[in-house]
Protein backbone atom coordinates (compact mmCIF):
# COMPACT_ATOMS: atom_id res chain seq x y z
CA UNK A 1 0.00 0.00 0.00
CA UNK A 2 2.85 2.15 1.04
CA UNK A 3 4.73 1.90 -1.45
CA UNK A 4 2.26 1.64 -4.34
CA UNK A 5 1.67 5.70 -2.95
CA UNK A 6 5.49 6.02 -2.86
CA UNK A 7 5.72 4.84 -6.56
CA UNK A 8 2.99 6.95 -7.52
CA UNK A 9 3.77 9.88 -5.71
CA UNK A 10 7.73 9.78 -7.68
CA UNK A 11 5.95 8.87 -10.96
CA UNK A 12 3.64 11.91 -10.92
CA UNK A 13 7.04 14.21 -9.92
CA UNK A 14 8.79 12.15 -12.57
CA UNK A 15 6.67 12.90 -15.09
CA UNK A 16 6.64 16.40 -15.01
CA UNK A 17 10.28 16.48 -15.44
CA UNK A 18 10.26 15.77 -19.11
CA UNK A 19 7.14 18.03 -20.18
CA UNK A 20 9.65 21.44 -19.96
CA UNK A 21 12.73 19.48 -21.17
CA UNK A 22 10.53 17.86 -24.59
CA UNK A 23 9.45 21.75 -25.79
CA UNK A 24 12.39 22.36 -27.12
CA UNK A 25 11.66 25.15 -28.99
CA UNK A 26 14.72 27.42 -29.89
CA UNK A 27 13.82 31.18 -28.24
CA UNK A 28 15.97 33.52 -26.97
CA UNK A 29 18.17 32.82 -24.40
CA UNK A 30 16.46 35.24 -22.43
CA UNK A 31 18.38 34.70 -18.58
CA UNK A 32 21.34 34.79 -20.60
CA UNK A 33 23.90 37.47 -19.22
CA UNK A 34 27.47 38.20 -19.35
CA UNK A 35 30.19 35.74 -17.22
CA UNK A 36 31.12 37.34 -14.38
CA UNK A 37 34.12 36.74 -14.26
CA UNK A 38 35.16 37.09 -18.29
CA UNK A 39 34.11 40.49 -18.00
CA UNK A 40 36.93 41.53 -16.21
CA UNK A 41 39.38 42.57 -19.13
CA UNK A 42 38.27 42.04 -22.26
CA UNK A 43 34.75 42.80 -23.78
CA UNK A 44 34.61 40.42 -26.40
CA UNK A 45 33.77 37.47 -23.87
CA UNK A 46 30.72 35.09 -25.04
CA UNK A 47 27.66 36.02 -22.82
CA UNK A 48 28.36 32.85 -20.26
CA UNK A 49 24.87 31.69 -18.34
CA UNK A 50 25.81 32.76 -14.97
CA UNK A 51 22.03 31.86 -13.26
CA UNK A 52 21.68 28.68 -14.87
CA UNK A 53 24.90 26.68 -12.66
CA UNK A 54 24.32 28.63 -9.79
CA UNK A 55 20.47 27.15 -9.21
CA UNK A 56 20.93 24.33 -10.45
CA UNK A 57 22.40 21.07 -9.14
CA UNK A 58 26.37 21.02 -10.31
CA UNK A 59 29.68 18.43 -9.79
CA UNK A 60 31.65 21.34 -8.32
CA UNK A 61 32.04 23.52 -5.26
CA UNK A 62 32.92 26.90 -5.26
CA UNK A 63 35.01 27.54 -2.44
CA UNK A 64 36.33 31.30 -1.04
CA UNK A 65 39.29 32.14 -2.51
CA UNK A 66 41.49 35.19 -2.50
CA UNK A 67 42.34 34.68 -6.58
CA UNK A 68 40.62 37.01 -8.79
CA UNK A 69 41.00 35.59 -12.09
CA UNK A 70 38.55 32.92 -11.32
CA UNK A 71 36.14 35.06 -9.52
CA UNK A 72 37.60 35.09 -6.06
CA UNK A 73 36.68 31.22 -6.16
CA UNK A 74 38.29 27.84 -6.27
CA UNK A 75 36.43 25.02 -7.86
CA UNK A 76 36.63 21.88 -6.86
CA UNK A 77 34.89 18.91 -8.19
CA UNK A 78 33.52 16.03 -6.52
CA UNK A 79 34.09 12.81 -6.43
CA UNK A 80 31.95 10.31 -8.81
CA UNK A 81 31.82 6.89 -8.83
CA UNK A 82 30.20 6.41 -5.58
CA UNK A 83 27.37 3.51 -5.84
CA UNK A 84 24.16 4.07 -8.07
CA UNK A 85 21.38 1.82 -8.96
CA UNK A 86 17.96 1.78 -10.70
CA UNK A 87 14.82 1.57 -9.38
CA UNK A 88 12.80 -0.18 -11.25
CA UNK A 89 9.34 1.96 -12.09
CA UNK A 90 6.32 1.17 -13.95
CA UNK A 91 4.88 3.27 -16.58
CA UNK A 92 8.09 5.62 -17.13
CA UNK A 93 10.84 2.51 -16.75
CA UNK A 94 14.10 2.41 -14.60
CA UNK A 95 15.13 5.48 -12.12
CA UNK A 96 18.15 6.22 -12.02
CA UNK A 97 20.08 7.11 -8.25
CA UNK A 98 23.83 8.09 -8.02
CA UNK A 99 24.78 8.61 -4.97
CA UNK A 100 27.94 10.39 -5.45
CA UNK A 101 27.93 13.79 -4.16
CA UNK A 102 27.17 16.78 -5.52
CA UNK A 103 27.01 20.11 -5.00
CA UNK A 104 23.32 20.32 -3.21
CA UNK A 105 24.15 17.07 -1.90
CA UNK A 106 27.23 18.19 0.01
CA UNK A 107 24.65 21.25 0.69
CA UNK A 108 22.54 18.40 2.24
CA UNK A 109 25.65 17.40 4.93
CA UNK A 110 26.19 20.93 5.84
CA UNK A 111 22.90 21.72 6.51
CA UNK A 112 22.09 18.32 8.60
CA UNK A 113 25.57 19.27 10.23
CA UNK A 114 24.56 22.35 11.42
CA UNK A 115 21.18 21.86 12.56
CA UNK A 116 22.65 18.76 14.26
CA UNK A 117 25.52 21.14 16.12
CA UNK A 118 22.84 24.11 16.66
CA UNK A 119 20.26 22.16 18.06
CA UNK A 120 21.72 19.75 20.06
CA UNK A 121 24.30 22.04 21.97
CA UNK A 122 20.77 24.27 22.33
CA UNK A 123 19.41 21.02 23.70
CA UNK A 124 21.83 20.48 25.88
CA UNK A 125 22.44 24.11 27.35
CA UNK A 126 18.77 23.86 27.61
CA UNK A 127 18.46 21.29 29.40
CA UNK A 128 21.49 22.24 32.33
CA UNK A 129 19.47 25.87 32.89
CA UNK A 130 16.16 23.44 33.59
CA UNK A 131 18.22 21.43 35.98
CA UNK A 132 18.69 24.77 38.31
CA UNK A 133 15.22 25.60 37.32
CA UNK A 134 15.99 28.10 34.98
CA UNK A 135 14.45 29.16 31.59
CA UNK A 136 17.47 29.42 28.84
CA UNK A 137 18.79 32.24 27.36
CA UNK A 138 20.58 33.33 24.15
CA UNK A 139 20.07 30.73 20.96
CA UNK A 140 18.56 27.87 23.27
CA UNK A 141 16.03 30.58 24.13
CA UNK A 142 15.29 31.59 20.93
CA UNK A 143 15.46 27.71 19.69
CA UNK A 144 13.09 27.16 22.13
CA UNK A 145 11.06 30.17 20.76
CA UNK A 146 10.60 28.85 17.62
CA UNK A 147 10.13 25.24 18.67
CA UNK A 148 7.22 26.21 21.20
CA UNK A 149 5.65 28.53 18.63
CA UNK A 150 5.60 26.02 15.87
CA UNK A 151 4.26 23.02 18.24
CA UNK A 152 2.04 25.33 20.13
CA UNK A 153 0.41 27.55 17.38
CA UNK A 154 1.09 25.68 13.77
CA UNK A 155 1.44 21.74 14.69
CA UNK A 156 -1.05 21.37 17.64
CA UNK A 157 -4.10 23.24 16.72
CA UNK A 158 -3.96 21.95 13.06
CA UNK A 159 -2.93 18.14 13.42
CA UNK A 160 -5.91 18.28 15.95
CA UNK A 161 -5.85 15.46 18.96
CA UNK A 162 -3.19 13.34 19.66
CA UNK A 163 -0.71 15.81 17.49
CA UNK A 164 1.96 15.43 19.84
CA UNK A 165 3.03 12.21 18.17
CA UNK A 166 3.54 14.54 14.61
CA UNK A 167 5.99 16.87 16.54
CA UNK A 168 8.85 16.02 15.70
CA UNK A 169 8.86 15.20 12.29
CA UNK A 170 6.68 18.84 11.20
CA UNK A 171 9.57 20.37 13.44
CA UNK A 172 12.53 18.43 11.51
CA UNK A 173 10.54 19.03 8.02
CA UNK A 174 10.41 23.04 9.32
CA UNK A 175 14.37 23.23 10.68
CA UNK A 176 15.58 20.93 7.84
CA UNK A 177 13.88 23.58 5.10
CA UNK A 178 14.63 27.22 7.17
CA UNK A 179 18.24 25.95 7.17
CA UNK A 180 18.49 25.10 3.90
CA UNK A 181 16.89 28.35 2.99
CA UNK A 182 19.19 30.63 4.59
CA UNK A 183 22.19 28.59 3.83
CA UNK A 184 21.29 29.11 0.00
CA UNK A 185 21.59 33.21 0.60
CA UNK A 186 24.99 32.77 1.93
CA UNK A 187 27.53 32.96 -1.19
CA UNK A 188 29.43 30.37 -2.25
CA UNK A 189 26.72 28.24 -0.93
CA UNK A 190 23.96 26.60 -2.81
CA UNK A 191 19.89 26.15 -2.26
CA UNK A 192 19.60 22.73 -1.50
CA UNK A 193 15.67 23.48 -1.48
CA UNK A 194 15.50 25.20 -4.97
CA UNK A 195 15.87 21.75 -6.23
CA UNK A 196 13.09 20.09 -7.46
CA UNK A 197 14.55 16.79 -6.38
CA UNK A 198 15.00 17.75 -2.50
CA UNK A 199 11.43 19.54 -2.45
CA UNK A 200 9.35 16.68 -4.34
CA UNK A 201 11.34 14.04 -1.73
CA UNK A 202 10.25 16.26 0.96
CA UNK A 203 6.85 16.12 -0.17
CA UNK A 204 6.67 12.68 -0.78
CA UNK A 205 7.84 11.79 3.05
CA UNK A 206 5.02 14.55 4.10
CA UNK A 207 2.88 12.44 1.58
CA UNK A 208 3.59 9.33 3.01
CA UNK A 209 3.16 10.77 6.79
CA UNK A 210 -0.31 12.22 5.83
CA UNK A 211 -1.59 9.03 4.66
CA UNK A 212 -0.19 6.69 7.25
CA UNK A 213 -1.78 9.45 9.52
CA UNK A 214 -4.94 8.91 8.26
CA UNK A 215 -4.78 5.16 8.19
CA UNK A 216 -3.75 5.26 11.80
CA UNK A 217 -6.87 7.18 12.41
CA UNK A 218 -9.69 6.43 10.93
CA UNK A 219 -8.66 2.25 10.29
CA UNK A 220 -10.94 0.84 8.01
CA UNK A 221 -12.52 4.33 7.20
CA UNK A 222 -9.71 5.56 5.52
CA UNK A 223 -10.91 3.83 2.25
CA UNK A 224 -13.71 6.66 2.38
CA UNK A 225 -10.93 9.12 1.30
CA UNK A 226 -10.28 7.30 -1.70
CA UNK A 227 -13.48 6.02 -2.79
CA UNK A 228 -16.42 8.51 -2.44
CA UNK A 229 -19.25 6.23 -1.03
CA UNK A 230 -21.72 8.97 0.11
CA UNK A 231 -24.39 6.50 2.74
CA UNK A 232 -27.04 8.99 3.03
CA UNK A 233 -27.86 8.80 -1.45
CA UNK A 234 -30.06 6.50 -3.25
CA UNK A 235 -28.19 3.68 -4.78
CA UNK A 236 -28.83 5.07 -8.47
CA UNK A 237 -26.99 8.11 -7.55
CA UNK A 238 -24.23 6.70 -5.04
CA UNK A 239 -22.93 4.83 -8.37
CA UNK A 240 -22.23 7.60 -10.59
CA UNK A 241 -21.21 10.15 -7.76
CA UNK A 242 -19.00 7.34 -6.53
CA UNK A 243 -17.53 7.00 -10.06
CA UNK A 244 -16.95 10.87 -10.77
CA UNK A 245 -15.58 11.82 -7.47
CA UNK A 246 -13.38 8.72 -6.10
CA UNK A 247 -10.59 10.33 -9.08
CA UNK A 248 -11.13 13.43 -8.01
CA UNK A 249 -10.51 12.43 -4.19
CA UNK A 250 -7.55 10.03 -5.37
CA UNK A 251 -5.86 13.39 -7.53
CA UNK A 252 -6.14 15.76 -4.29
CA UNK A 253 -4.58 13.23 -2.29
CA UNK A 254 -1.40 13.80 -5.05
CA UNK A 255 -1.87 17.86 -5.63
CA UNK A 256 -1.32 18.85 -1.86
CA UNK A 257 1.76 17.24 -1.70
CA UNK A 258 2.68 18.25 -5.05
CA UNK A 259 1.70 21.94 -4.74
CA UNK A 260 4.03 21.69 -1.52
CA UNK A 261 6.66 20.58 -3.40
CA UNK A 262 6.65 23.05 -6.78
CA UNK A 263 5.97 25.92 -3.89
CA UNK A 264 8.87 25.51 -2.01
CA UNK A 265 11.27 24.72 -5.12
CA UNK A 266 9.41 27.89 -6.74
CA UNK A 267 9.80 30.16 -4.49
CA UNK A 268 13.57 29.70 -3.55
CA UNK A 269 14.33 29.11 -7.13
CA UNK A 270 12.85 32.47 -8.37
CA UNK A 271 13.94 34.60 -5.27
CA UNK A 272 18.02 33.79 -6.43
CA UNK A 273 17.12 34.01 -10.52
CA UNK A 274 15.83 37.80 -9.55
CA UNK A 275 19.25 38.40 -7.82
CA UNK A 276 21.26 37.29 -10.29
CA UNK A 277 19.06 38.83 -12.49
CA UNK A 278 19.58 42.03 -11.06
CA UNK A 279 23.37 41.54 -10.50
CA UNK A 280 23.77 40.84 -14.35
CA UNK A 281 22.06 44.08 -15.09
CA UNK A 282 25.61 45.63 -14.75
CA UNK A 283 27.11 43.08 -16.68
CA UNK A 284 24.34 43.79 -19.48
CA UNK A 285 24.70 47.34 -19.77
CA UNK A 286 28.49 47.47 -19.28
CA UNK A 287 28.73 50.25 -16.96
CA UNK A 288 29.40 51.26 -13.61
CA UNK A 289 27.61 54.08 -13.54
CA UNK A 290 24.26 51.13 -14.03
CA UNK A 291 25.62 49.71 -10.86
CA UNK A 292 24.16 51.34 -7.82
CA UNK A 293 20.21 50.86 -9.27
CA UNK A 294 20.47 46.95 -9.64
CA UNK A 295 22.40 46.78 -6.36
CA UNK A 296 20.40 48.38 -4.10
CA UNK A 297 17.09 46.32 -6.05
CA UNK A 298 19.31 43.01 -5.44
CA UNK A 299 19.91 44.09 -1.91
CA UNK A 300 16.21 44.94 -1.64
CA UNK A 301 15.30 41.24 -3.02
CA UNK A 302 17.77 39.57 -1.04
CA UNK A 303 15.84 41.11 2.15
CA UNK A 304 12.64 39.74 1.10
CA UNK A 305 14.74 36.74 0.41
CA UNK A 306 15.63 36.05 3.89
CA UNK A 307 11.83 37.12 5.03
CA UNK A 308 10.93 34.16 2.00
CA UNK A 309 13.12 31.76 4.04
CA UNK A 310 11.24 31.83 7.28
CA UNK A 311 7.53 32.34 5.23
CA UNK A 312 8.15 29.01 2.65
CA UNK A 313 9.45 26.81 5.87
CA UNK A 314 6.70 28.12 7.97
CA UNK A 315 4.32 27.41 4.67
CA UNK A 316 5.70 23.79 4.54
CA UNK A 317 5.16 22.56 7.93
CA UNK A 318 1.77 24.66 8.47
CA UNK A 319 0.26 23.15 5.04
CA UNK A 320 1.80 19.45 6.61
CA UNK A 321 -0.29 19.93 9.36
CA UNK A 322 -3.56 21.05 7.89
CA UNK A 323 -3.06 18.04 5.45
CA UNK A 324 -2.71 15.65 8.11
CA UNK A 325 -5.45 16.91 10.46
CA UNK A 326 -7.68 17.43 7.58
CA UNK A 327 -7.49 13.43 6.78
CA UNK A 328 -7.23 12.56 10.52
CA UNK A 329 -10.95 14.72 10.74
CA UNK A 330 -12.17 13.59 7.31
CA UNK A 331 -15.84 11.26 8.21
CA UNK A 332 -17.16 10.46 4.91
CA UNK B 1 -1.53 32.63 -17.78
CA UNK B 2 -0.63 28.69 -18.25
CA UNK B 3 1.20 28.75 -21.17
CA UNK B 4 3.02 32.08 -20.28
CA UNK B 5 4.33 30.05 -17.26
CA UNK B 6 5.28 26.68 -19.50
CA UNK B 7 7.11 29.47 -21.85
CA UNK B 8 9.13 31.10 -18.76
CA UNK B 9 9.91 27.28 -17.52
CA UNK B 10 11.26 26.42 -20.64
CA UNK B 11 13.27 29.47 -21.47
CA UNK B 12 14.95 28.52 -17.96
CA UNK B 13 15.29 24.55 -18.94
CA UNK B 14 16.42 25.47 -22.46
CA UNK B 15 18.95 27.64 -21.18
CA UNK B 16 20.54 25.33 -18.85
CA UNK B 17 20.80 22.65 -21.62
CA UNK B 18 24.25 24.22 -23.20
CA UNK B 19 25.36 24.48 -19.65
CA UNK B 20 24.98 21.01 -19.13
CA UNK B 21 26.27 19.78 -22.36
CA UNK B 22 29.86 21.66 -21.76
CA UNK B 23 30.05 19.71 -18.74
CA UNK B 24 30.30 16.19 -19.21
CA UNK B 25 29.77 14.86 -15.85
CA UNK B 26 26.77 17.47 -15.12
CA UNK B 27 23.55 15.41 -14.01
CA UNK B 28 21.19 15.75 -17.48
CA UNK B 29 17.34 17.39 -17.69
CA UNK B 30 16.00 20.50 -16.65
CA UNK B 31 15.07 22.39 -13.25
CA UNK B 32 12.23 20.22 -13.15
CA UNK B 33 13.28 16.46 -13.61
CA UNK B 34 14.68 15.53 -10.35
CA UNK B 35 18.12 14.10 -9.80
CA UNK B 36 17.72 10.34 -8.27
CA UNK B 37 20.66 10.54 -6.33
CA UNK B 38 19.61 14.11 -4.30
CA UNK B 39 16.46 12.43 -3.83
CA UNK B 40 18.26 9.55 -2.51
CA UNK B 41 20.48 11.81 -0.19
CA UNK B 42 17.36 13.55 1.09
CA UNK B 43 15.85 10.89 2.24
CA UNK B 44 19.00 9.86 4.34
CA UNK B 45 19.99 12.93 5.46
CA UNK B 46 16.51 13.87 6.25
CA UNK B 47 15.59 10.39 8.38
CA UNK B 48 19.10 10.55 10.10
CA UNK B 49 17.88 14.14 10.68
CA UNK B 50 14.85 13.29 11.68
CA UNK B 51 16.13 10.53 14.10
CA UNK B 52 18.86 12.44 15.73
CA UNK B 53 17.06 15.72 16.14
CA UNK B 54 13.82 13.67 17.60
CA UNK B 55 15.91 12.38 20.11
CA UNK B 56 18.92 14.70 21.49
CA UNK B 57 17.35 17.99 20.58
CA UNK B 58 13.61 18.11 20.22
CA UNK B 59 12.61 15.84 22.80
CA UNK B 60 15.06 17.45 25.52
CA UNK B 61 13.94 20.66 24.69
CA UNK B 62 10.25 20.18 25.43
CA UNK B 63 10.82 17.72 28.36
CA UNK B 64 12.67 20.57 29.97
CA UNK B 65 9.62 23.34 28.67
CA UNK B 66 7.31 20.58 29.76
CA UNK B 67 9.39 20.51 33.41
CA UNK B 68 8.52 24.43 33.66
CA UNK B 69 5.62 24.33 32.60
CA UNK B 70 4.72 21.89 35.12
CA UNK B 71 6.47 23.59 38.03
CA UNK B 72 4.93 27.22 36.88
CA UNK B 73 1.09 25.08 37.18
CA UNK B 74 2.61 23.47 40.50
CA UNK B 75 3.22 27.39 41.83
CA UNK B 76 0.18 28.47 40.66
CA UNK B 77 -1.58 25.93 42.33
CA UNK B 78 0.22 26.28 45.88
CA UNK B 79 -0.41 29.59 45.27
CA UNK B 80 -4.13 29.58 44.88
CA UNK B 81 -3.89 27.16 48.26
CA UNK B 82 -2.28 29.61 50.13
CA UNK B 83 -4.31 32.44 49.38
CA UNK B 84 -7.15 29.41 50.36
CA UNK B 85 -5.47 28.94 53.43
CA UNK B 86 -4.77 32.58 54.17
CA UNK B 87 -8.49 33.66 53.51
CA UNK B 88 -9.26 30.77 56.05
CA UNK B 89 -7.08 31.48 57.95
CA UNK B 90 -8.22 35.58 58.03
CA UNK B 91 -11.61 34.29 58.55
CA UNK B 92 -11.18 32.43 62.14
CA UNK B 93 -9.10 35.34 63.21
CA UNK B 94 -12.14 37.66 62.26
CA UNK B 95 -14.32 35.45 63.93
CA UNK B 96 -12.16 34.61 66.76
CA UNK B 97 -11.53 38.32 67.32
CA UNK B 98 -15.23 39.13 66.77
CA UNK B 99 -16.08 36.29 69.60
CA UNK B 100 -13.27 38.19 71.85
CA UNK B 101 -14.96 41.57 71.10
CA UNK B 102 -18.39 40.02 71.80
CA UNK B 103 -17.11 38.66 75.47
CA UNK B 104 -15.34 41.59 76.27
CA UNK B 105 -18.96 43.47 75.84
CA UNK B 106 -20.81 40.86 78.04
CA UNK B 107 -17.85 40.92 80.42
CA UNK B 108 -18.46 44.59 80.62
CA UNK B 109 -21.98 45.14 80.81
CA UNK B 110 -22.00 41.97 83.34
CA UNK B 111 -19.72 43.96 85.34
CA UNK B 112 -21.74 47.18 84.77
CA UNK B 113 -24.82 45.54 86.00
CA UNK B 114 -23.16 43.55 88.89
CA UNK B 115 -21.72 46.70 90.39
CA UNK B 116 -25.61 48.45 89.46
CA UNK B 117 -26.62 45.54 92.03
CA UNK B 118 -23.81 46.11 94.52
CA UNK B 119 -24.63 50.03 94.86
CA UNK B 120 -28.35 48.47 95.04
CA UNK B 121 -27.78 46.62 97.51
CA UNK B 122 -25.34 48.24 99.48
CA UNK B 123 -27.88 51.06 99.39
CA UNK B 124 -30.94 48.99 100.52
CA UNK B 125 -28.59 47.79 103.46
CA UNK B 126 -28.11 51.39 104.41
CA UNK B 127 -31.53 52.21 104.27
CA UNK B 128 -32.27 49.20 106.47
CA UNK B 129 -29.51 49.85 108.94
CA UNK B 130 -30.92 53.61 109.09
CA UNK B 131 -34.44 52.51 109.71
CA UNK B 132 -33.07 49.80 111.93
CA UNK B 133 -31.33 52.80 113.68
CA UNK B 134 -33.97 55.20 113.72
CA UNK B 135 -36.59 52.63 114.85
CA UNK B 136 -33.92 51.82 117.66
CA UNK B 137 -33.81 55.47 118.80
CA UNK B 138 -37.50 55.88 119.11
CA UNK B 139 -37.96 52.78 121.21
CA UNK B 140 -35.06 54.34 123.32
CA UNK B 141 -36.72 57.87 123.22
CA UNK B 142 -40.19 56.26 124.26
CA UNK B 143 -38.67 54.43 126.87
CA UNK B 144 -37.32 57.48 127.76
CA UNK B 145 -40.15 59.11 128.05
CA UNK B 146 -42.31 56.46 129.91
CA UNK B 147 -39.19 56.94 132.77
CA UNK B 148 -39.27 60.84 132.18
CA UNK B 149 -43.06 60.47 132.84
CA UNK B 150 -42.49 57.65 135.83
CA UNK B 151 -39.93 60.46 137.37
CA UNK B 152 -42.73 63.05 136.92
CA UNK B 153 -45.27 61.78 138.43
CA UNK B 154 -42.97 60.20 141.56
CA UNK B 155 -41.91 63.87 141.46
CA UNK B 156 -45.04 65.13 141.67
CA UNK B 157 -46.59 63.25 143.90
CA UNK B 158 -43.70 64.31 146.17
CA UNK B 159 -44.39 68.09 145.03
CA UNK B 160 -47.73 67.19 145.96
CA UNK B 161 -47.48 65.48 149.41
CA UNK B 162 -45.04 68.37 150.29
CA UNK B 163 -47.76 70.50 149.17
CA UNK B 164 -50.34 68.57 150.86
CA UNK B 165 -47.75 68.25 154.11
CA UNK B 166 -47.95 72.14 153.86
CA UNK B 167 -51.75 72.36 153.60
CA UNK B 168 -51.97 69.42 156.10
CA UNK B 169 -49.62 71.42 158.25
CA UNK B 170 -52.20 74.14 158.41
CA UNK B 171 -55.49 72.11 158.10
CA UNK B 172 -54.33 69.34 159.93
CA UNK B 173 -57.56 68.27 161.71
CA UNK B 174 -59.88 69.30 158.63
CA UNK B 175 -60.27 65.83 157.40
CA UNK B 176 -62.78 66.83 154.56
CA UNK B 177 -59.71 68.33 152.57
CA UNK B 178 -57.62 65.29 153.39
CA UNK B 179 -60.49 63.64 151.56
CA UNK B 180 -61.11 66.02 148.78
CA UNK B 181 -56.84 65.85 147.96
CA UNK B 182 -56.73 61.82 148.25
CA UNK B 183 -59.48 61.74 145.87
CA UNK B 184 -57.75 64.76 143.30
CA UNK B 185 -54.59 62.19 143.57
CA UNK B 186 -56.40 58.80 142.69
CA UNK B 187 -57.76 60.81 140.30
CA UNK B 188 -54.94 61.62 138.77
CA UNK B 189 -53.13 58.24 139.07
CA UNK B 190 -55.37 56.67 137.43
CA UNK B 191 -54.97 58.73 134.55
Amino acid sequence: MKSGFFRFAIAALVLAAPLAAQEHTPTAPAAQVQGAEKTEGAASAEPTDIITPHITDGKHLELPSLNPSHGFAKEVTLPSGWPSFDIPLPIIGPFHVDTSPTKLIVMLWVVAALLVVVLVSAARAHTQRAAQGLPPKGLAGAIEAMVLYIRNEVILPNVGHHGEAFVPYLLTIFFFILTANLLGLIPYMATATGNIAVTGMLAIMTFVVIEVAGMRALGKGYINTIIFWPHDMPLAMRLPMSLIMSPVEIISKFTKPFALAIRLFANMTAGHIVVLAMVGLIFTFQSYVAAPAPVAMAVAIMLLELLVAFVQAFIFTLLSSVFIGLVRESHH
Amino acid sequence: MRSFLFRALTLVAVTALPAFASEAEAPKGGLLSPAGGLMFWTLVVFAVLFFVLSKFAFKPILAAVEEREQSLRDAMEQAKADRELAATLLAEQKAALEAARNDAQKIIVDGRATAEKMRADLLEHTRVQQADMLERAKRDIEAEKHNAIAELRREAVDLAIAGAGKVIEKNLDDASNRALVDKYLSAIGTK
